[in-house]
């Protein structure tokens, strides 16, 4: 057995017991008529006591933060444009929220302890005044809106569709969660991604995200395990669900959108720390960007992990070149008539390029 | 002696049911305890319905907490416990899930709803309003037998072979929608749902009862601006419950039709287990909205009530006014309005259009002002008191410490583009577990030790109480503080174990401290437990006014009958905060006592002019003239 687990049920235990004695103690004294504690004035412990778990909590909420910090994903080494923004942003609503919340917890138990019970003391007659009811309605609206501004700044320039020209210059790339994992999808050569619906799907022949191969920009898609990217490139990322609703979430981009079936979502960032950056940066030669799901799924839910290498736009490419496109597998998969209406489809095609470039060239 | 009034009382309703046959139904154990018509046995129906509630989904979390903090170790006495469940003594995923689903819907619906808002306002508001009954008995009573049957329903289905509902306390289709995606979706979901509806029915009628009785049963003098703030608390809470529970009803009621009939309200474009579905043009968007409009204002459904009862607990208890009464109740009407417009701050990440985000993280984050106003004027209730540290004085100061710590994080949830990366990470477990969950059950504690004289006539135990509420606030803030670290770790909730993601992996020890400080958090429960159950019958007698408190409900019989007053019902004087006034003998000045009554301290001039408003003089109230005829 685990040791540290014996130990667990040893503390149990031990808590059990004691909570015995108490029990027997009091039992005894109840029986005898004492009781051992009629000079202990509850006022006084508790008031106490409030202090003491203010001081101690303090000590305690400082010690730890100080020893967990370091294991912050967030506010530590952002690794994409918006959420060094985001980070910012993070800390600085933090330093609001430490400062307000030790200061009214300070002075909800320094009154506590002060104003304790006392014999003949009356309290003081108080039951409003309107220029401090005004005061703290005031200051923390101020710095509500002081807030909002900020987040509003933020979460537009995050949030704001890219452009036709931005998207062109963009990685685009599709994550497709299923129960449970996900299935990513490059666009390849053509730079844009065919078509796909469920009604697509055939697993037999390989096929799960639905890509309908009849249609010619999608032969030249990569289906591929890990995400590439290249450093301070603007990366779109297409996000669909096939069954339940998953959440894309790459917790060191500051990336998060929900996959849902029947309705595709979409998020864009800009990483600008390579893996081999971020490895240095952490000192952990193991690390590795990874894409989970955030939104309850399932029996697997907390097993859909991706891992995503972020590069330099050499490595990229060069990864890219390796890459073949799925249709080649596909085809080994699918049934003959499936391969012979999508070939159909893709000659059809480019006869109808041929002759769109013709008439195009004709008119000139 | 108050108690052969109260007997003589019933004898009166007796004869006067007499015509209708031999039997006495108000001497029987069966209309007396179990389908009673009196409010204060209604309330303490609900409480024991929602402490067992309680017990169960303490439990349950108990057993998913092991597992989050040994996912690698096998306990034999869980496969014993829960057979299939736990192969081997290691939690099956999809039963994980399904524990936390029904720890969050016993918690948040059938404890901190039912169990506080059910409990409180059917004791205390026709006690402190000065009314004989709800407004309606009937529809009263069929309140707490919805809730107890949806209760049953809810506890069988823990134990159907498919398992209870597995999808979140939230169950977001496609996942709650089709049996195939998880065990849970079965016919666990399909009880939960039923459920749920004779649950939001129990609801709407016990809100309705509560407006109507508020609006209408108030006593002689007891203006609007002279109710107890427990009393503005439940009402407003009702009026929340009465607009946003029916929300959720139809939200259900689609769910179940997109379940049974195959509609696709909810679902589009599904493949699933092997085969396509025929679903097409739903958007399980729209489900979200739906349950969001009731889920946020829930939150406050469960909050509101503990703040109106620590309000009144901390002012009595401080012997001090509560400071700012008018801005008490105005940040709370503030709360309830609000509370309706921002629900979308759920679903900033669910794909929708980025400007409704900016607006709901508006609303969010003015939301935040009336929660510190409030906050404020607590801690300004303290400042120059007089305070008794009873048991429900120190769940109310606990409240007040849990509602800033777990409230102030709502600032960086609220923010849209913060809640990105925080968007389901224990971060948010870690806000909403201090600001509603703890924060809720020390308003139901408080409660509790604060009337407990009033519904059994004796006292609890202090020291017992003492002792449990330090072992719940230290364990509150041990298990619950920490999770805030593991959220900016960027780890996820509702997982079965961290173990597969690196940056995730690195808290196994704070989970393992976390787990212990639970068990020790739900250990300490037990003494509640034996403290509730051994004072209801051999607990110390209580006084008429432990507390030495203003409100009518201290104007009572130490045990009062159906009807609540032997004699007339009492008019009203005052506001009920007059602590240590100034020049007033005693350092309280209950609600009831006719100004030329009051006792002056010696040498303190008596005023000159009584304040002429609303003088009651000796009414006789209308309900005791029927029962004389």
């Amino acid at each position: 057995m685990d040791p540290q687990l014996l130990i667990g049920i040893a503390q149990v235990l031990l808590v059990i017991i004691l909570l015995l004695v108490g029990l027997n103690l009091s039992l005894v004294f109840r029986y005898k008529e004492i009781d051992p504690f009629a000079k202990w004035n509850p006022h006084i412990i508790n008031a106490n006591l409030f202090f003491m778990f203010l001081v101690v909590g303090l000590i305690a909420a400082y010690v730890s933060t100080d020893i967990w910090s370091e294991k912050f994903v967030f506010m530590n080494n952002p690794a994409s444009a918006h959420g060094a923004e985001i980070d910012r942003m993070m800390f600085n609503s933090l330093v609001v929220a430490i400062i307000a919340s030790v200061l009214t917890n300070i002075l909800l138990f320094f009154y506590a302890l002060k104003y304790r019970y006392r014999e003949g003391r009356k309290a003081h007659y108080y039951p409003h005044n309107n220029k401090l009811e005004v005061l703290w309605t005031i200051v923390p609206a101020v710095v509500l809106t002081l807030l909002i501004f900020d987040g509003v700044g933020v979460w537009h320039d995050t949030m704001t569709e890219l452009t036709e020209e931005e998207l062109d210059e963009a990685i685009v790339y599709e994550v497709n969660g299923k129960q449970f994992g996900w299935t990513v999808r490059y666009p390849g050569e053509d730079h844009t991604l065919g078509e796909a619906n469920v009604g697509y799907i055939n697993e037999s022949a390989g096929n799960d995200i639905g890509v309908n191969y009849a249609d010619p920009e999608a032969q030249d898609d990569l289906i591929v395990n890990e995400i590439h990217l290249p450093v301070n490139r603007t990366a779109m990322m297409r996000i669909r669900s096939r069954d339940v609703l998953h959440s894309a979430t790459i917790a060191h981009f500051r990336v998060k959108m929900d996959a849902v079936p029947g309705m595709p979502t979409s998020f864009h960032f800009t990483p600008t720390l390579t893996t081999a950056e971020m490895r240095e940066r952490t000192g952990n030669p193991d690390f590795n960007y990874e894409m989970s799901c955030q939104q309850i799924c399932g029996g697997g839910h907390w097993n859909m992990r991706r891992v995503i290498v972020v590069e330099t736009q050499e490595e990229y490419e060069a990864w890219l070149d390796q890459q073949k496109p799925y249709y080649e597998i596909w085809k080994t998969l699918a049934s003959e008539e499936e391969v012979k209406a999508a070939e159909a489809a893709a000659m059809a095609a480019s006869e109808k390029e041929a002759e769109n470039e013709e008439v195009a060239m004709a008119t000139e | 002696m108050a108690e052969s009034t109260t007997h003589a009382l019933q004898q009166d309703h007796g004869h006067h049911h007499d015509d209708h046959g031999h039997h006495d139904h108000h001497g029987s154990f069966v209309s007396k305890y179990i389908f009673s018509t009196d409010h204060k046995v209604i309330a303490k129906q609900f409480l024991v319905t929602g402490i067992i509630m309680a017990i169960f989904g303490i439990l349950m979390s108990t057993i998913f907490r092991l597992q989050l903090a040994f996912p690698e170790t096998s306990f034999p006495f869980l496969e014993s416990l829960l057979g299939k469940w736990a192969p081997g003594g290691k939690l099956d995923p999809n039963f994980y899930l399904s524990l936390v689903t029904m720890h969050g819907t016993f918690m948040v619906f059938f404890v901190l709803t039912a169990g506080l808002s059910g409990t409180f306002s059917n004791f205390l508001i026709p006690l402190q309003i000065g009314a004989r009954d709800m407004a309606s008995g009937f529809i009263n009573m069929l309140s707490y037998w919805f809730f107890f049957t949806s209760s049953v329903i809810m506890i069988v289905s823990l134990f159907i072979s498919t398992g209870p509902a597995g999808g979140g306390w939230t169950i977001y289709p496609p996942l709650s929608a089709l049996p195939q995606a998880m065990p849970g979706s079965g016919l666990g979901m399909t009880l939960w749902l039923f459920a749920m509806a004779l649950f939001i029915a129990s609801s709407l009628m016990g809100g309705i009862n509560y407006i109507t009785t508020v609006m209408n049963l108030r006593t002689k003098g007891m203006s609007f601006d002279r109710l107890p703030l427990t009393i503005w608390a439940f009402f407003l809470t009702a009026i929340i419950g009465v607009l946003s529970f029916p929300v959720l009803f139809s939200a259900a009621l689609l769910l179940i039709f997109d379940r049974l009939l195959g509609t696709s309200f909810y679902l589009s474009d599904i493949f699933i287990g092997g085969e396509l579905l025929h679903y097409q043009g739903g958007s399980p968007i729209l489900f979200q909205h739906l349950f969001w409009f009731l889920g946020h204002p829930e939150v406050y459904i469960v909050l509101l009530p503990a703040l109106g009862i620590s309000s009144e607990v901390i002012s009595v208890h401080a012997r001090k006014p509560i400071f700012g009464y008018k801005a008490m109740v105005g940040s709370m009407v503030g709360i309830a309005f609000l509370s309706f417009i921002v629900w979308a701050h759920h679903m900033f990440v669910t794909g929708m259009n980025p400007f409704l985000g900016t607006v709901f993280m508006l609303f969010t984050l003015v939301i935040a002002v009336p929660s510190a106003i409030k906050a404020f004027n607590y801690i300004t209730t303290l400042w120059k008191g007089n305070i008794r540290f009873t048991t429900a004085m120190l769940f109310a100061i606990g409240l007040v410490s849990l509602f800033i710590t777990g409230g102030i994080t709502g600032i960086l949830l609220g923010n849209a583009a913060l809640d990105i990366p925080l968007h389901d990470t224990y971060f948010v477990t870690a806000h909403f577990h201090l600001v509603m969950g703890s924060a809720s059950a020390f308003g139901f504690f408080a409660g509790v030790y604060q009337w407990f004289p009033k519904m059994f006539g004796r006292m609890m135990n202090p020291r017992l109480g003492y002792i449990h509420f330090w072992f719940t606030f230290v364990s509150l803030y041990c298990v619950f503080f920490p999770m805030h670290f593991m959220g900016l770790g960027g780890v996820a909730r509702h997982y079965y174990q961290y173990t597969a993601f690196d940056f995730m992996g690195v808290f196994g020890d704070l989970s393992v401290f976390i787990t212990f400080a639970a068990i020790i958090g739900a250990a300490a429960q037990v003494i509640f437990l034996y403290n509730f159950f051994y004072s209801i019958f051999r607990g110390k007698e209580a006084t008429l006014n432990p507390w030495e408190s203003n409100t009518l409900e201290w104007t009572t019989p130490l045990k009062p009958g159906h009807g609540n007053w032997p004699g007339d019902i009492p008019a009203v004087y005052r506001w009920p905060y007059d602590y240590s006034k100034p020049g007033i003998k005693k350092d309280y000045l209950p609600q009831h006592i006719p100004d030329e009554e009051v006792e002056y301290e010696e040498g303190f001039p008596r005023p000159a002019v009584v304040p002429q408003r609303e003088q009651p003089a000796k009414v006789e109230n209308e309900e005791t003239k029927q029962a004389e005829e």
